[in-house]
Formats: C-alpha cells, sequence, structure tokens
C-alpha cells in the first residue's frame, strides 16, 4: 500500500517534468529500437535460412566432381574423375540411397530464340532428376527415358529463361539454340526462386545426359550427383559408406586426398547463417553500446535531478519518508523512464523493420522475443542508471536538504 | 508532552571551527500549549525546531516526546514519528511547486502507515483552511498567504499531536501575517500543541507563552496571556 503509493508518486514526478523524462528516455528509445530492428533482421535472415536449407532438402547429399570444393564456387577446370558409373554404384551399393540425379553442369551458356537470347545454366542429366530434385514441369513434359536413348535434342527450361527467351508465349514445341545446335522446348519447370548463394535456380535448362555428353558438350565426366535417403537421420554414416565406395571406385590409395567433395545441408546452414551473424554480432555490440550510453544518460540526468531536488527531499523526509521510501522514489523513476522507453523502442523498432522491409531486401519478423529483450535490458539498465542517484538521494540530511 | 534536558549542538564549521548553537536547553511543554520561541536571526531557532521536530539530533542532552527517548530511535522510528506527531510549517512554505494544492496536502499521508482515501481527507483539510475552492491550483496561482494555508493544510492532515512553525510569516504582508496568525488560534482553540519561531514581537505576542533565547541559551520563559 505504501510502496504502491509512493511509485505513484514517481509516476507524478515523472509527470510534472515531463521535458526531464522525454529527454532521460531518448537514448533508451534509441538504443531499443535499433535492438529491435537487428533482432527482427536476424530473425528473419534465420528463417530465410531455414527456407534455403528446406529448398536444398534435408534427405540430399551432393557429390561433387574435385576435391574441396567450396559451395557456391564452381570450378572452371573441368575435373573428370567422378562417372555415370560412380552414380549407378551409389544407388545399387548403398542401402539407404534412395534415388541419384547425376548432371554436367555448365554455366553461361548462350541461348538463343526467335525472340531474343540469354545466358543460363545447362544441365545435362537423367529423368530421374525431377524425382531426386523433387521439382517438376509445370507445362508440357519432362526428359524420358527414349530422349535418353535417342539422343533426343530436346530441353526442359526454367521460368527466368522462358521469360528471357519468349515472354509470355507458350515455349512448350518451340526451338531453342544452345551454343548454336537447335533444341526443341518439351517442358518448363516451376518457380524455384533464389538458392542458397543467391543465385536464380530458375535461369537454366535441362537436356538429356546422353545428348549434353555426345551433341553439346563433347565430355564424358559428371560435375555433380545429388543423392537422395531413404532415412536422413544416417546422414553421417551414409556419406562415409559413399566415401568409401567412390575412393575404392578411383583406386586412391590410403593417404590420397579424395578426388570428390560432400555438400551436405548442414553445411548449407552453416555457410548461409554465417555471414548474418558475423554482421548481427556487430550491430547487436552497436546498440548495446548506445543502451549503454542511454543509461549513463539518465543516471546522469537522475543525478542532476537528486540535485535540484534536495528542497523536495528535505521536505519529504520531513514530512514522515524513510530513507527507503525516497530510494523506492528515484529508483522507480528511473526504471519507470527506461522501461516505457523500451516499450516504445520496440515498438518504434518493429515499425521502422516494417517500413525497411518494404523498401529492402530485409526480411523482419515480428515475434514476442524483442518485447521480452527490450523489457529486461531496459529494466536492467533503469536498476543500474537509477541505483547510485537514488541512494544518494535517500541518505542526504534531511536538515541539510531542506537549507539548501 | 515534551521534555527537553540539557540540549546541545554544535556545528563543525570548515571542518575546524566548533560553533555551538545550543547550550544545554531545559525545556518543558505541556499539551495544548501555544509557545512563542523568540530570537534573533541566526540563534539556534531553526537547530532547535529541527531537534523538537526529530529531524537533527542534539549534540548531547535527552529528549522524551510524550514519554519516548527520541534519540535513541533508528531514522525509520523517527521518520514514524514526524509523519503521525508532527506537522511542519516553514517559512518558505515549501510546497512542490509542480503539484496542485490537494496533491501537496495529499504527501504527508503517502509516507502514512495508516491507508485511507487520501483525496477526501486532504479535501476536507483544505476547507478548514478556506482553500475548498482553490484545491486544483499550484502554488504560483496562489497569493503567499494562500500558499501557507496550503503547507498548514498539510502539516495537520494527519492530525499530529504537535505543529512546529518556523517563521511562518517571514515571507507574507501584515494583513496575510494576521490570517495566518488568527488561523493558528483557531488551532490553538482545538487544543493542539502549536510552538512557533519567530524574531518579530507582534507575532509572538499572540501566544500563550513567550521563549526568549539568545546565544543558545534560553534567557525567559513566561507566560503571556
Amino acid at each position: 500500500m505504501k510502496t504502491e503509493r509512493t511509485i505513484k508518486e514517481s509516476l507524478k514526478g515523472l509527470g510534472r517534468n515531463k521535458t526531464r523524462t522525454f529527454l532521460m528516455m531518448l537514448g533508451i528509445i534509441i538504443g531499443i529500437t535499433t535492438l529491435t530492428i537487428i533482432v527482427s533482421a536476424i530473425l528473419g535472415a534465420k528463417s530465410n535460412v531455414m527456407e534455403v536449407v528446406a529448398k536444398f532438402g534435408l534427405d540430399e547429399i551432393m557429390v561433387s566432381a574435385g576435391a574441396g570444393r567450396v559451395m557456391g564456387v564452381q570450378q572452371d577446370v573441368p575435373v573428370t574423375t567422378l562417372k555415370l558409373e560412380d552414380s549407378e554404384a551409389i544407388l545399387s551399393e548403398v542401402k539407404n540411397v534412395k534415388g541419384v540425379a547425376p548432371s554436367i553442369n555448365t554455366r553461361a551458356m548462350p541461348l538463343k530464340s526467335a525472340n531474343g537470347n540469354t545466358e543460363a545454366t545447362v544441365i545435362a542429366t537423367i529423368p530421374q532428376w525431377v524425382d531426386v530434385w523433387e521439382w517438376y514441369a509445370r507445362l508440357g513434359e519432362f526428359i524420358t527415358d527414349e530422349d535418353l536413348a535417342s539422343l533426343a535434342k530436346v530441353s526442359v527450361i526454367g521460368q527466368t529463361v522462358a521469360k528471357e527467351l519468349f515472354g509470355n508465349e507458350d515455349p512448350v514445341g518451340k526451338q531453342i539454340h544452345i551454343r548454336g545446335v537447335p533444341f526443341i522446348v518439351k517442358g518448363v519447370l516451376e518457380a524455384k526462386g533464389v538458392g542458397p548463394m543467391g543465385t536464380d535456380l530458375d535461369n537454366r535448362v535441362l537436356i538429356p545426359l546422353t545428348t549434353g555428353q555426345k551433341r553439346l558438350l563433347n565430355r564424358e565426366h559428371l560435375s555433380q550427383i545429388k543423392v537422395k535417403l531413404r532415412d536422413p537421420r544416417n546422414m553421417k554414416s551414409t556419406v562415409e559408406e559413399i566415401r568409401q565406395l567412390l575412393r575404392e571406385r578411383h583406386n586412391l590409395q590410403a593417404g590420397v586426398e579424395d578426388d570428390f567433395s560432400f555438400v551436405t545441408p548442414k553445411q548449407v546452414t552453416e555457410v548461409a547463417t554465417e555471414v548474418s551473424t558475423a554482421l548481427s554480432l556487430f550491430l547487436i555490440v552497436i546498440s548495446a553500446i548506445s543502451l549503454i550510453v542511454g543509461g549513463i544518460v539518465v543516471g546522469n540526468i537522475m543525478l542532476i535531478s537528486v540535485g535540484e531536488r534536495k528542497r523536495e527531499i528535505g521536505l519529504r523526509r520531513a514530512l514522515g519518508a524513510r530513507k527507503k521510501d525516497i530510494l523506492t522514489q528515484f529508483l522507480f523513476e528511473s526504471i519507470a523512464v527506461t522501461v516505457s522507453g523500451g516499450l516504445l523502442g520496440v515498438i518504434l523498432g518493429l515499425a521502422g523493420g516494417k517500413i525497411l522491409s518494404l523498401f529492402t531486401k530485409l526480411s523482419m519478423v515480428i515475434s514476442w522475443e524483442p518485447f521480452a529483450l527490450a523489457f529486461l535490458f531496459s529494466g536492467l539498465v533503469g536498476v543500474l542508471a537509477g541505483i547510485s542517484p537514488a541512494k544518494r538521494a535517500a541518505s542526504l540530511d534531511p536538515v541539510e536538504a531542506l537549507r539548501s | 508532552m515534551i521534555e527537553l534536558r540539557d540540549i546541545s549542538k554544535t556545528y563543525k564549521k570548515n571542518g575546524e571551527m566548533e560553533v555551538r548553537v545550543l547550550q544545554s536547553v531545559s525545556l518543558d511543554i505541556k499539551k495544548g500549549e501555544f509557545v512563542a520561541i523568540m530570537a534573533p536571526s541566526g540563534m539556534g531557532k531553526t537547530t532547535l525546531m529541527n531537534i523538537l521536530g526529530c529531524l537533527d539530533r542534539p549534540t548531547s542532552g535527552t529528549y522524551r516526546l510524550e514519554g519516548v527517548e527520541v534519540e535513541k530511535l533508528d531514522d525509520d522510528h523517527l521518520s514514524l514519528i514526524r509523519n503521525e506527531k508532527i506537522g511542519f510549517v516553514f517559512q518558505t512554505f515549501n510546497l512542490l511547486p509542480r503539484a496542485s494544492a490537494l496533491e501537496n496536502v495529499e504527501l504527508p499521508m503517502i509516507y502514512s502507515p495508516r491507508s485511507g482515501d487520501l483525496r477526501k481527507k486532504a479535501t476536507e483539510v483544505l476547507n478548514a483552511v478556506g482553500l475548498g475552492d482553490r484545491v486544483h491550483y499550484k502554488p504560483s496561482e496562489l497569493s503567499g498567504g494562500q500558499q501557507q494555508r496550503v503547507a498548514i493544510a498539510r502539516a495537520l492532515v494527519n492530525n499530529p499531536s504537535i505543529i512546529l512553525a518556523d517563521e511562518p510569516t517571514g515571507n507574507l504582508d501584515s494583513a496575510s501575517s494576521l490570517e495566518i496568525m488568527a488561523l493558528f488560534e483557531n488551532l490553538h482553540r482545538d487544543d493542539r500543541t502549536l510552538i512557533l519561531v519567530t524574531h518579530e514581537a507582534d507575532i509572538a505576542q499572540r501566544a500563550k507563552r513567550l521563549i526568549q533565547m539568545k546565544d543558545g541559551r534560553v534567557v525567559t520563559d513566561k507566560k503571556i496571556r
């Protein structure tokens, strides 16, 4: 009851000096606003990463030709170690493998149609690619076993390619030239959007593996094999099994480095998170500094305020306030300022984040975390900034204070 | 009610010079008395008031208030005594400038262990001092006499047994001074103990008992009316 009245007294005191109260709040508002925007952006980035990983597939492994290939960095020197037979062996000999999609990928191949030209990645692969990638034709149909057997010059194009070469027309049945070689468009893939490293997944053309080997690229070896697992929980042991199999098939002696490499969902997550983590850590440090500065401002104004309000403190003591009551009053003033500044900051931050996400590519996630963080941090700052001025106010000698 | 025995108070000025503000002051004040303490400025009046009001402690001597030895009490107890038993009236009014008359009068009740309707009680007391129509005014919107009446209402609101007034008319013109003194006489008729410190002889003459002090000592102590 008594404490409640004292707390009410703090709020009244804050209300009576609105300019001072606002100035005290300002630093906290700014600090919490930036913190909120950052937290929203981090949560947004995190959900992006999860989407990316989901796109890659949690039950999939990528086996690439060549050692130590870094994800997303394509090699210009062709590595001739990975063969179609390797792919077939993985499917038949490793129990946990459900399907394989061997492919030869060639970037930046020139494409031409009657309407225009562009560049895209050409992927020579087998009909099972569809099931392994879970990526289907939206229009027309996909490459068939007959196409493969007859080295047919047919293609399935991504949506970006379709737009570039045919605009709004239906491309199915029309002709395109890949590096001067004519192909018939059999189908159009459904849209997939942006990949883990920011590449446009829809800017691609798929052709039969055999056609690619014999009639377009004049090479036998594969770029990569995408492997789909039956049970993703055995990811690690399956990767090891495939490694042993390939080493054996490639006649690699013990101690010799692998001439192939793996990319697993875990790695995709790591690469995609790494960049944003470093940046967000930096931003968090900055907003923490602005919160500390805000806290120092609150503490300073509280100290000045205690000096200015000596008479008030003396009077309150004369009227029966205990040291404890004065301490409570001033400490609560500080906490009320920072917590309400914090809540204001969250609201501003969420609004600011929303606006930012409209004008930039940043995606923001609105959730309860910023509220909890703001409440916690601003409350903490309030206590830390207020405790020393409040103690000083409480320990003033009432006679001295009244005389001032 | 009030028993002072050999109360002395010394201050250290500039860390070296000791100033004796009160020297062996002994006093008895009974319930319901109206006492004026007269002394030239700077002669220990305010110090005596502060000791009587449990704001300050004597350097030596004993002070019994309603039989309780005050100097043995801790700070929280003294605060409680100030809150319940003593009403202060200051020369400079000491009102919170940004708070309304009502809020100013409510102040002592905030620190009272008793509960109750603050607003109602404060309004009653403001009515009693003749400011019922000014409850929402800020001090700056009130005259000096009205401000001092707010301060008196504040002193009365917790129904204390002793009112201590330190030069209550010191900042007022003569008309307002008369008003305030009339108010004090009414309080005296209500059987409250009033102790008034002043250096003005005509104000002191309104009391029933006059104590004159000089150089920190009581020089005369007599009934005057």
